[in-house]
């Protein structure tokens, strides 16, 4: 093989940004198609429509406001215990073999069949953030308890022999050395916590999006159903991507 | 008249071995460095150097005896005693430069001294112009040269090295192995350096012990009269030999027996 034909080899110009908005161009194709096969499925522009005659609507804000609202505090907290309860997992041997068998053995279960005994204890409106902080925390906790325990030992050795505290080893070290895995944890916790929250509402609440796309369903009005499903799926697509190139990028 | 570098006095360390019998990895050793000399212990695997460097470095809690570090007992790592790993222990999110100034930062240096001294140390083991270079970046020699140079911006005035260069390949560790002693030689701390490589010892040292297997004891002490600015080529001269036959013959029953004994244990 000649110089040349390796250098030519090793530049395939794919342009990122060029492909996705093709390959986007292609699902929009395909839901159209879809859409002239079958009555249910509503066209993309009709589809659109739908969505921003329902954003002039304030009760339909209300809604957004209310799933957006539990999603995020479901998500902080998730974040907050997950990593509180994935240090004292990664940090201490008595906890690890303590509780690794049920943080293991509670993470495979269902969440969701938990939400009867939820609701008379939370309420309508706290049950379905609960819910969101079952399913947002286990990503987190396995993901920071893991990223502690791969850490090499020699960082140990290192903080002990400038005698660093507690708190400069936290910030220091682990924080750092676990940013990665943390990060996946983050991610992973920001759309379980919003699977959680909309799946709670599509049993039971007043306010929410879950029942926004039930209640379409019902009344066979498919546009704006169609137009409820794009705008969560949009908005968790997203932010999914976003936290993803924000983790591909840590060092 | 000489100061006294490090003093180990009647030092022992047990293990307790779980089920089994304890095991001693240090027996009652008692030896003094004096200050600003460079000391190198060479001993079989599993001897307890290592165990020893610890309870030097404060790290490990000897069963008897004490250290004493420029006349005042070690009872824990203090800012007077500066360590160099065996294994890489950059910090892979932080620059050479915040690399270097790492413990300092943890120790509480002012921001100013902080970046003038790592700059300065940075210039003594050779890394100009990898400043702002990550780890990932480096070669292992040149991360182990960061780690030198975090280690001697705490200004320690003792400098523990176990193994620091068991994980680079030989022409590397004898550039890095003279680089040591030149920095040594302006820096004038006082070292003990531990390694299993006989010529090392001897090429880096003005006198080297030798640990006998467990239980680790330092059954001969060699000074090393070799001039003080000795380079590699010094290995070919019948100086160096009849130090290393010497050091190998009391060296080598040790390695036996190590040897033996881990085999019988595995």
């Amino acid at each position: 093989m000649t110089a040349a034909s390796v250098h030519t080899r090793r530049r395939p110009r794919i342009n990122v940004p060029a492909g996705s908005f093709l390959l986007l161009l292609l699902v929009i194709l395909l839901w159209w198609l879809a859409a002239q096969l079958s009555f249910v499925i509503p066209t993309p522009a009709d589809t659109v429509g739908a969505l921003v005659s329902n954003f002039g609507d304030a009760d339909y804000r209300r809604h957004v406001e209310a799933t957006a609202a539990a999603v995020l505090v479901a998500f902080l907290v998730a974040g907050l215990l997950g990593v509180l309860l994935g240090l004292a997992l990664g940090l201490s041997k008595w906890v690890r073999i303590i509780f690794e068998p049920l943080v293991v053995g509670f993470n495979g279960v269902p969440k969701i069949v938990l939400y009867p005994v939820l609701l008379p204890i939370f309420s309508l409106s706290g049950s379905k953030i609960v819910m969101g902080v079952l399913f947002g925390l286990f990503p987190i906790l396995i993901n920071v308890a893991a990223g502690i325990r791969d850490m090499p030992a020699v960082y140990w050795k290192l903080a002990r022999s400038v005698n660093a505290n507690w708190w400069q080893v936290l910030t220091q070290i682990i924080v750092p050395a676990i940013r990665r895995p943390l990060l996946t944890g983050v991610r992973l916790a920001a759309s379980l916590s919003a699977v959680g929250v909309v799946l709670a509402e599509f049993f039971s609440t007043r306010f929410g999006l879950g029942r926004v796309v039930l209640r379409a369903y019902g009344n066979g009005n498919y546009p704006d159903m169609m137009a409820t499903i794009l705008l969560l799926i949009s908005v968790a697509f997203i932010v999914s991507l976003l936290l993803w190139r924000w983790e591909r990028k840590t060092r | 008249m000489s100061q006294p570098g490090i003093q180990i006095s009647d030092l022992s360390v047990e293990f307790a071995g779980g089920d089994a019998d304890p095991v001693t990895a240090v027996s009652g050793v008692s030896q003094e460095i004096d200050a600003h000399r460079f000391v190198s212990i060479v001993g079989p695997s599993g001897c307890g150097k290592s165990t020893l460097l610890n309870v030097v470095a404060g790290l490990q809690q000897p069963t008897a005896g004490s250290i004493m570090i420029d006349g005042k007992p070690v009872t824990g790592p203090d800012r007077r005693i500066g360590l160099v790993f065996q294994e890489d222990s950059t910090l892979p999110w932080k620059t050479t430069t915040d690399n270097v100034a790492f413990g300092m930062r943890i120790l509480g240096v002012a921001k100013r001294d902080q970046q003038r001294r790592a700059q300065e140390m940075i210039d003594l083991v050779g890394l100009q112009g990898f400043e702002q270079s990550y780890p990932a970046m480096l070669s292992g020699g040149m991360r182990q040269r960061v780690a030198l140079a975090r280690t001697l911006a705490q200004q320690p005035s003792v400098l523990l090295m176990d193994e620091p260069f068991a994980a680079l390949d030989q022409q590397t560790r004898i550039l890095l192995g003279a680089e040591v002693r030149r920095i040594w030689r302006q820096t004038k701390q006082t070292v003990l350096f531990v390694t299993h490589d006989l010529s090392e010892a001897i090429l880096m040292s003005q006198q080297v012990w030798v640990m006998s297997y467990r239980p680790g004891r330092i059954i001969d002490v060699i000074d090393v009269d070799l001039p003080d600015d000795r380079d590699a080529s010094v290995v070919s001269t019948p100086a160096f030999n009849e130090l290393q036959n010497r050091i190998w013959s009391t060296l080598q029953q040790e390695a036996m027996r190590g040897f033996v004994a881990e085999s019988t244990a595995a």
